[in-house]
């Protein structure tokens, strides 16, 4: 948050990036969170950023991720790793 | 054999703290080998809960006895998804590696819950260690990576936590900031309405 973020896979995206994040931070916190609209008001940031981001898969050969990221549906199950727990290790801990 | 690993953890922070740090997470101290974050999809459902897939490029070291079978990997992909429900304040993420998957796939389900009466974030996680090579000769690989790991992750989670902490610190600080700002702002639109009347 603030001027510490995280940059892009593709440095030319990074800026567009920034912009996107930093508008959808406050959206979270100020609508979204509050229930106050569902409409995402950063929709302008998020197409240019991207685009960018399809450009750039593009270039590097790496569009295939695109599909490989979509497709994953791990809500299905509940969100759980697919087949039993065999061997737990639970650990509580409480910290501040 | 697949392994698994169960933790719980209560965050004291409210659940737009934790939510934030958790999106906001990079870069943290402990996330040197974390490259890159990009969100690549994102919805409202028809429930009103928020969906956002993410790509993560992370780098790290593989043991040297696996080197003769996969050579060195510098890099891999993650996929991150996450669904926020606004209403009941929970939240379900979920991380898995795309690449060297027949080596080894690492599911991460976590599961977020605030706690209206005390104020605080319960966390449940998940994860699970998979790797589809087969045996060979005298030697079994699927249950030596799958152990190293299960070893290295529990090594590597308490460095995740800390840094997840440092962000809700910083965002907890930006929310106080913001809140003193407007209660400022408040102040002299007041102060100049004395003045005019």
């Amino acid at each position: 948050m603030g001027n510490i973020m995280s940059t892009s896979f593709a440095p030319e995206c990074t800026e567009l990036k920034h912009k996107y994040d930093s508008c959808f931070n406050s959206w979270y916190s100020e609508k979204f969170l509050k229930g106050k609209g569902l409409h995402n008001e950063c929709e302008d940031f998020w197409q240019d950023y991207k685009k960018c981001i399809e450009v750039h898969m593009k270039k590097q050969g790496i569009e295939h991720l695109l599909d490989d990221a979509r497709k994953e549906a791990p809500f299905e199950n509940g969100g759980t790793p697919k087949g039993k727990p065999t061997q737990l290790s639970a650990k509580d801990s409480k910290a501040r | 054999m697949v392994l698994y690993m169960k933790n719980k953890h209560t965050f004291q922070h409210d659940f737009e703290t934790v939510t934030l740090a958790y999106f906001n997470r990079y870069p943290n101290p402990y996330s040197k080998h974390v490259k890159s974050i990009d969100t690549v999809e994102k919805y409202i459902d028809l429930e009103g809960k928020l969906h956002q897939t993410k790509l993560i490029r992370k780098c790290g070291h593989l043991p040297n006895w696996v080197r003769p079978f996969l050579g060195t990997i510098s890099s891999s992909w993650i996929v991150e998804k996450t669904v926020v429900d606004p209403i009941s304040r929970t939240m379900q993420t979920y991380n898995c590696n795309l690449d060297y998957t027949k080596l080894l796939t690492v599911e991460e389900s976590t599961f977020y819950k605030y706690d209206f009466e005390k104020g605080v974030t319960h966390s449940t996680a998940t994860v699970s260690f998979r790797s589809r090579f087969k045996r060979f000769g005298a030697l079994n690989l699927k249950d030596k990576i799958e152990d190293w790991s299960k070893t290295r992750f529990t090594e590597h989670s308490q460095g995740s936590r800390m840094g997840l902490k440092i962000v809700m610190e910083r965002v907890r600080q930006k929310m106080a900031d913001r809140l003193k700002q407007s209660q400022e702002q408040l102040k002299q639109v007041q102060q100049v309405r004395q003045c005019n009347a």
